[in-house]
């Protein structure tokens, strides 16, 4: 390098990097490559304006060839932060290299989408959800409009918030990533979605039994739905949520598996009459 | 009710924009919301002209899957066929069966028709991915050539195609011829017989499985479990609506962040005046 000036990304490239990747980080979604091409149309507004030359830019693309994939909102702070190495490798850095990009970002993107999957689309977005539902209830538009609004101002504002926060940290942002503070957060978020979690399946699962047993007098002697409500009302409501989760928690089922169970269990309790959706035209 | 050609068409639009993983309006907008059975239903209710009818049809698809994680790139449904596909026909068939909205029973055969079409999203969703591998494959070729142009062209206009073919014309012919087939089922299965109750029956039950499946995203240890019951026992015993409970929720969370906060600044030495620095 013989020219002394400082590289800068200007802002204009950075927010069309941003941008490429919000809208592209999955259009072109397939299992080889997933994330790949979104990365690469992202990360190539930062190269073509950080090198002249067309075959500068093309060996620089390459450190983005490899595979990627992550929850991608999150991984927004991927983007940056290689964003910033790539800044920090035009400025002749000697530590950057394929090598090193490489290595944060497959480093990254595992914990980063465990930590995507679980607190924005695992826990943040139901909660959202079901507020709306509940703001939906009989049919008004306000719960769809309110999850509109809210999902979509919070999640840009975040999405570029990290991703500018990566660009300007470069490599340091990792320690903030798995950071004490961060952690913290983590366990306040999650305690949140385990109580909402209970709540929603308080208001929106409602199984009961019509079954009763009657004496020869034809008088009701049990009802087994009046017995379940006095040890807790809604206790099938919960327990049928609680063995779903102990199939597919503890014994590896598959989702799919567990409906088609359900099914059965459906079938069986409508033939023994546990079940009687009581219908009629 | 007949949806004609045009909402049919209408219906595909939105089905391409809000696909599943690739969408053609991207994660946070596609995805995240337009795909939504939720915000499906205002969708589809402003296409078919009865917003509060179709909204209430895709609240209970909405409980079904409202956790609906895709790790690794691995789906359990694509909801991009139960919102454009599945509250269509459900709707249909609930106004053909002289149901109200609001009803359990209209709550069931949405759920059914839900967990029904949802298989068909699925193929959807494994029908792009592939399909997308024809572009990439130009795309390499190219890029080896430091054609960069292709990048834009690879990543957001040739999916389309994909699009076009995967998403738009099933979701066109199976709104438009699929609503025969379902009257034809309403007809020749009587609502008191043992196919609908089970089918009813199952609208019961499988937003359970929703429900676990959330749970089990939040869940690691058993002692997890305490909060969960204590949110159910707010909601069902005490009866607090879905907005209260969070905010119940909320004030745990924001004493188990200060603990947590409290405990990490004295661990280190810091005063609380510190905190602010950390």
């Amino acid at each position: 390098m013989s020219s002394r000036v400082e590289k800068k990304v200007s802002k204009k490239a950075l927010n069309a990097s941003f941008w490429r990747w919000w809208y592209g980080n999955l259009t072109c979604f397939t299992h080889e490559h997933m994330q790949t091409f979104g990365y690469m149309w992202s990360l190539f507004q930062v190269i073509d304006d950080l090198y002249e030359t067309t075959e500068e830019k093309g060996e620089k693309l390459r450190a983005y060839w490899p595979f990627f994939n992550t929850e991608p909102q999150i991984g927004c702070i991927v983007v940056g932060i290689t964003a910033g190495l790539e800044e920090a490798r035009a400025n002749g850095d000697p530590n950057v290299d394929d090598e090193m990009i490489n290595g944060i970002r497959a480093g990254l993107m595992g914990p980063l989408a465990g930590i995507g999957d679980s607190l924005i689309v695992g826990t943040y977005i139901p909660v959202l959800l079901a507020v709306a539902l509940g703001l939906s209830e009989g049919g008004s538009v306000i719960g769809a409009l309110f999850y509109i609004v809210v999902w979509n101002a919070t999640s840009i504002y975040f999405q570029y918030t990290i991703f500018m926060r990566g660009y300007e940290l470069g490599g340091t942002a990792v320690d903030i990533i798995v950071g004490d503070q961060a952690t913290a957060l983590r366990g306040a978020v999650v305690l949140l979605g385990q109580i909402i979690v209970g709540a929603i399946n308080g208001a929106w699962v409602n199984i009961t039994t019509p079954l009763e047993f009657k004496n020869a007098q034809g008088e009701v002697f049990l009802n087994l739905q009046g017995q379940l409500n006095g040890i807790m009302p809604g206790l099938l409501s919960i327990g049928f949520v609680l063995l779903c989760w102990w199939l597919m928690a503890k014994k590896n089922m598959k989702p799919l598996t567990v409906m088609l169970l359900m099914i059965l269990i459906a079938f069986v309790g409508v033939l023994i009459g546990f079940f009687d959706p009581q219908l009629h035209y | 009710m007949q949806i004609s050609l045009i909402e049919a068409i209408l219906l595909g639009v939105m089905s391409v924009l809000a696909g599943s993983t690739p969408a053609a309006l991207g994660t946070t907008v596609g995805n995240y919301t337009l795909n939504r059975p939720l915000i499906g239903g205002l969708f589809v209710g402003l296409i078919l002209g009865d917003v509060p009818g179709a909204i209430q049809i895709a609240i209970p698809m909405q409980v079904l899957y409202i956790a609906l994680v895709t790790p690794g790139g691995t789906v359990a449904a694509d909801l991009r066929a139960v919102s454009y596909i599945g509250i269509p026909l459900a709707y249909v068939a609930v106004k053909g069966a002289g149901l109200d909205f609001g009803s359990e029973q209209a709550g069931g055969l949405a759920v059914s028709i839900a967990a029904l079409v949802g298989t068909v999203g699925t193929v959807m969703f494994y029908g792009t991915a592939m399909m997308n591998l024809f572009w990439q494959h130009w795309g390499w070729a190219e890029l080896e050539k430091n054609n960069f142009k292709v990048l834009p062209i690879v990543d957001a206009v040739l999916p389309l195609i994909t699009h076009f073919v995967i998403s738009f014309i099933p979701t066109v012919l199976m709104t438009y011829y699929g609503q025969s087939v379902v009257t034809d089922i309403q007809q020749a299965l009587p609502m008191d017989g043992l196919i609908m109750k089970t089918m009813f029956t199952v609208g019961n039950i499988l937003p359970a499985v929703g429900i676990a499946i959330l749970l089990k995203s939040v869940v690691d240890k058993a002692s997890d479990l305490i909060p969960y019951a204590f949110g159910f026992v707010i909601s069902k015993s005490l009866g607090l609506t879905l907005v209260a409970a969070s905010l119940v929720a909320a004030i745990f969370a924001l004493f188990h962040y200060r603990m947590e906060m409290a405990k990490l600044s004295s661990g280190s030495g810091h005063s609380k005046y510190d905190e602010e620095d950390i």
